[in-house]
């Protein structure tokens, strides 16, 4: 006989004794029994698992005298049972296809969602002993938590001991030359130890010696999604030259796929780099107590050091590196006390997105519940129709089990056909929703469908199984002879227990759609509020750019003054322009923030403290359409040769001069004892956000940038000076202003690449953007959640009226108006609706709390929302309602009462 | 369907075989005395098989003949489905009997 | 009276009650007895019949001279007296539910 490999491979399993006993007659009788099931129709490979679980089950205990007599076990039940569930659900396509459809969304929806979760928070960063790897910052007074500045960093590693390796990068705009289309690039510049502290390494070429770190060599290091872009994959290009900001760089390595760093997530140096050049501070960088803390700072601790530890340790260092290196002159000033705290690396990544996940993971999940639920009524529906075949079993077999066991088959192989075409639906759900949060959610690159998504797919379906099977299985088992075996016509005991069921069903649909929706409302509301925020500038018909000059190009802060000067000239000519002007931070943005003193603050005010501060040129604020409240803005006229002057907001002149004139007085950057020399106050304008809609406006100043000496525009180590974001007013649709403005700095500088060309209102929209993409993404979720809700009640709606036709009939024919038929049922329907609503708003109440950190300007228990919420959802139900409610009051009494 | 009826239904499905109304004691008695104690039915465990089966069709209530008083007893019998069930079950138990006979494990019926 | 012995064994020793048979053998009469009710599959089957042997109901013989099989030495299985007379009582009672259910004219005589 052909034996074919799987039977000899079971035939391994048996102990030897008995292989050698039996020997061939083992393999021939598995043999036989295939070709036995096969005459009876079942394929050899189901034969094969009931061999290989026939082999598997001889050894345990009890096999030989627990069958029961008709030598049944319970795998031959169960693949009975296997077999019959698929003949059912071939019998019936129509109803299969739904449920497994409807189950096919709900568990790729949680899927997809389930692998950002693992991807972003569950899985362990992507470098050596991740729990080890921590990220310390420097905060200044108690408000605002920044990076470190380079002396501070130089101090810090000085003297800490609880590392094994400390590393700072910082992220940085180059100008990508010597290619056709010129184009800026992110770039990080980063300590020579970052690597080993990573635990990764090149996969071409070499990481940065220390000598390179601080002697100013032009090395890079490509990022590896950079060097295929750019250089086509170049195996050769270890040792080439790269041109950035008009400078020859050699490239000595090349990152490995999958390496992104830094990692978008915390609040500083957050972008993705290209590119990777030594840190290499500067003279002016390593002398700038005060200043410029804006270096990140990761430390690996050394084996067995906690974080807390590490924790303590900065924030005592912070203060006696306050105490004993920063400058007399500073500490005597009033400077704010010096902090450093230490976090996790994971957790500084993602902290701030986990409880967004979490929100959209719970929210998925309940959608699942849902469709388990309208799944579990319509599988109950059906077994209404199969009664008597499961009374014939029940009464046969040992009891209800076999039922139970049939109907939670069927309902397991309907989960898992759902399961498996949901994990393929997943992909595409997965992509979808990476696309729209990938830029802002931190390590989402990382999601794929590996093993334990699929787990918890399966997870996911046996779950569902259960919650859509457990109910119609015991309810299948336990069918009433009245129920059955009556007309359908008559209610009976049975049909109220029936009605009980369905009952509690669809409260509980609409219970936790009430949820989603009052979370949605919250969000909805939120993001509308956040949108309603007046900005401080008219953001209409305004046109912003991103400009920088290299040094190389520019060496001069006349050659930066001229080019700048002659740019908005030129822009304010073009035809459609109403106004140009510059400044070196667009609104909702700052970077610069500084130490800023009153001359003779009112009584009681302290007169010191640090503020944020932006440089203009040109007519900037005519530009932003800024608001003047008092005296004037800063005009071209305000030069280099001119007064000192500077223009406030109206939070500045609130906290700073309470009720007094500000125009006129002095201010001036430093402490109270030692200041830099007096500006005057020449205008107060109008409050405009800096750091984004939802932050309260924080005191700024404006001053103007020809004021700047030119050392400092030259030559500032962040460059601020000599790049500029162009703001262009237009009398005509902005966008179409875009190629002349992109023309005239060709004219100028054919070299210079122009980027960030957006209108001021996609700036607007895009501080908004994750409010926006909470509330449609979860406002999606509570939609569908509704709709599934309103299926579910119209369905079972629909089917107590069917059922009830015959009592309506008797109503009608007794003088009952259509009228009052239709409100019956719509009451019916209600009363399910007012249950679901008064479990479901508590619970919203409840767990809305979760939700206070992702909204603004509304409480958790905004009750706007809530009524909202509850009003659609009344509205839906009703028109659910509407449906059967209409059919039963069309019943013709004649026809019903017939159908006895 | 499953084919073939559990010891304890085709037991009591045999009670009611003469189609003669029986109370729900005297099919425990007769059960117990026909298996030799084998199958020996609670009161529950006979209600719960009576429940079974009266929703499968297989047997079903009659009124109860001739009370004196007191609380009224249920009488069960057997219904044309159930006859046919019985009926298939007493073949196949008959042909293993026969069987059993040829193999001469048993004396030839006189 | 013994208490009754499982189905399943039952239709084994009935396969044996008049020949040594092999496994394969064993199953292939059960299931044309049983009209194809009654599947035994081989794990099942030799741990029954290991069962039986332990119980001294059946026992294992070597390969009779000249028996036909496949190729190799299947071993074969012969009853014992005592697995004779367990199938005999089993095969008793039944004589007796069939014969009330003959009185019952559940069955026609």
């Amino acid at each position: 006989m052909p034996r074919p490999w799987w039977v000899s491979a079971i035939a391994r399993l048996y102990p030897r004794e008995y292989r050698e006993r039996l020997g061939d007659d083992l393999v021939d009788a598995m043999l036989a029994c295939v070709a036995r099931e096969r005459r009876g129709g079942v394929w050899p490979l189901l034969t094969g698992v009931r061999l290989l679980v026939d082999a598997l089950t001889t050894f345990l205990p009890g096999t030989v005298r627990s069958a029961p007599s008709t030598g049944d076990s319970l795998m031959q039940s169960l693949i009975a049972d296997l077999r019959h569930a698929i003949r059912m659900l071939r019998r019936a396509p129509l109803f299969s296809v739904l449920i497994v459809a409807t189950l096919a969304l709900a568990i790729g929806a949680n899927t997809a969602i389930f692998s950002v979760v693992d991807a972003v928070l569950l899985r362990s960063l992507p470098y050596a002993q991740p729990e080890r790897l921590v990220t310390i910052y420097e905060g200044i007074g108690s408000t605002m938590t920044a990076g470190f500045s380079a002396p501070d960093l130089m101090a810090f590693r000085d003297r800490v001991r609880s590392y094994d390796g400390l590393a700072a990068f910082r992220n940085a705009e180059f100008e990508l030359s010597g290619v056709d289309q010129p184009e800026r690039i992110h770039v990080a510049r980063i300590s020579a130890s970052l690597m080993d502290v990573l635990g990764v390494a090149p996969a071409l070429g070499r990481a940065f010696t220390n000598a390179e770190d601080t002697g100013g060599q032009l090395v890079a290091i490509l990022s590896n999604g950079f060097w295929q872009r750019k250089f086509g994959a170049d195996p050769s290009i270890v040792g080439r030259s790269v041109s950035l900001d008009r400078r020859s760089y050699t490239v000595v390595g090349v990152m490995p796929a999958g390496f992104r760093f830094p990692s978008p997530g915390p609040q500083l140096n957050n972008v993705p780099a290209d590119v990777y050049v030594p840190i290499s501070f500067t003279r002016i960088e390593l002398n700038g107590f005060g200043m410029m803390y804006n270096n990140s700072v990761i430390g690996r601790l050394h084996a067995g050091v906690t974080a807390e530890h590490a924790d303590a340790e900065a924030r005592t260092i912070a203060t006696r590196i306050f105490d004993e290196v920063y400058p007399a002159g500073l500490r005597e000033n009033g400077f704010p006390q010096l902090i450093a705290t230490v976090t996790r690396m994971q957790e500084d990544i993602v902290g701030n997105v986990r409880r967004l996940l979490v929100v959209l993971l719970a929210a998925v999940g309940v959608l699942l519940l849902i469709a388990c639920a309208d799944i579990a009524c319509l599988m109950l529906t059906r077994a209404a129709a199969r009664a008597r075949e499961m009374a014939i079993r029940t009464a046969l077999g040992a009891g209800r089990a076999p039922v139970m066991r049939l109907v939670l088959v069927e309902t397991g192989l309907l989960a898992a056909l759902g399961g498996a075409a949901g994990l393929g639906l997943a992909w595409t759900l997965q992509r979808l929703f990476l696309t729209s949060i990938s830029e802002s959610v931190p390590r989402a690159e990382a999601a794929t469908l590996d093993g334990r998504v699929v787990v918890f797919t399966a997870l996911a379906s046996i779950g569902a199984a259960l919650v859509c099977g457990l109910l119609p299985a015991f309810e299948s088992s336990r069918r009433q002879s009245s129920g059955m075996l009556k007309e359908s016509g008559r209610a009976s005991t049975a049909s109220a227990r029936e009605r009980r069921i369905f009952g509690v069903l669809v409260a509980t649909q609409f219970a936790c759609a009430v949820v989603l929706l009052a979370s949605g409302a919250l969000l909805v509301r939120s993001f509308a509020r956040l949108m309603a925020t007046d900005p401080g500038f008219r953001g209409d018909r305004v046109i912003a750019a991103s400009t920088s000059l290299p040094a190389t190009g520019y060496p001069t802060a006349a050659s930066i003054r001229s080019f700048y000067a002659t740019l908005l000239e030129r822009l304010g000519a073009v035809p459609g322009v109403t106004a140009a002007g510059a400044a070196t931070d667009l609104p909702l943005t700052v970077r610069e923030r500084r130490a800023f003193t009153v001359e003779h603050p009112p009584a009681g005010v302290d007169g010191s403290g640090t503020i944020a501060n932006d440089w203009v040129t040109g007519h900037y604020f005519e530009a932003l359409g800024a608001r003047i409240i008092r005296g004037r803005a800063l005009a071209p006229s305000d030069s280099q040769t001119s007064e000192a002057v500077v223009v406030i907001n109206e939070t500045l002149a609130r906290q700073y001069f309470h009720g007094d004139e500000p125009v006129n007085r002095r201010v001036a950057w430093g402490g109270a004892r030692n200041h830099g020399p007096w500006m005057r106050v020449v205008g107060v304008i109008g409050d405009i956000k800096q750091a984004g809609l939802a932050k309260p406006t924080e005191p700024q100043t404006w001053q103007p940038w020809a004021q700047v000496p030119d050392a400092a525009v030259a030559n500032n180590p962040t460059g601020i000076f000599r790049s500029l974001q162009l703001v262009v007013r237009s009398s005509v649709p902005p966008t179409s202003l875009v190629p002349a403005i992109r023309a005239e700095v060709r004219r100028l500088d054919p070299a210079l690449p122009i980027t960030g060309v957006q209108t001021l209102e996609e700036v607007v929209g895009a501080s908004a953007a994750s409010q926006r993409f909470n509330a449609t993404l979860l406002g999606a979720f509570a939609g569908v959640a509704l709709l599934l809700a309103a299926l579910g009640i119209g369905g079972v709606l629909a089917i107590s009226v069917s059922r009830r036709t015959q009592e309506i009939g008797i109503r009608l024919a007794l003088g009952a108006r259509a009228g009052d038929v239709l409100g019956m049922v719509v009451r019916q329907g209600m009363t399910l609706v007012l249950g679901g609503l008064a479990i479901g708003l508590p619970a919203a109440y409840a767990s809305t709390r979760v939700l206070r950190s992702l909204l603004f300007d509304v409480t958790a228990h905004d009750p706007v929302s809530f009524v909202a919420a509850t009003a659609v959802l009344c509205a839906v139900a009703l028109a659910a309602c509407a449906a059967p409610a209409l059919r039963a009051s069309r019943v013709d009494p004649i026809t019903a009462l017939r159908n006895d | 369907m499953p084919d073939t009826l559990s010891p304890q239904a085709f037991h009591i499905l045999l009670a009611l075989a003469d189609r003669k109304p029986v109370h729900g004691y005297a099919i425990i008695q007769e059960v117990r005395r026909r298996t030799d104690g084998e199958i020996s039915l609670t009161a529950s465990t006979l209600y719960a098989a009576i429940k079974r089966m009266l929703d499968a069709g297989l047997i079903a209530e009659t009124p109860a003949t001739g009370e004196t008083g007191g609380a009224p007893r249920r009488c069960y019998r057997i219904t044309n489905a159930g006859l046919r069930l019985a009926r298939a079950d007493a073949e196949r138990l008959a042909r293993l009997v026969a069987f059993a006979r040829d193999k001469r494990l048993l004396a030839r019926r006189a | 009276m013994n208490a009754p012995i499982p189905a399943h064994w039952f239709q084994i020793l009935l396969s044996l009650a008049d020949e040594d048979r092999h496994g394969l053998r064993i199953m292939n009469d059960v299931l044309e007895r049983t009209n194809g009710q009654m599947k035994l599959w081989p794990g099942m089957l030799y741990r029954n019949l290991a069962k039986l042997a332990v119980d001294g109901l059946v026992v294992e013989i070597e390969t009779p001279a000249g028996a036909e099989s496949g190729g190799g030495r299947p071993r074969f299985y012969r009853i014992t007296p005592a697995g004779r007379r367990a199938c005999a009582a089993e095969a008793v009672r039944m004589a007796g539910f069939v014969e009330a259910a003959r009185r019952k004219r559940l069955l026609k005589a």
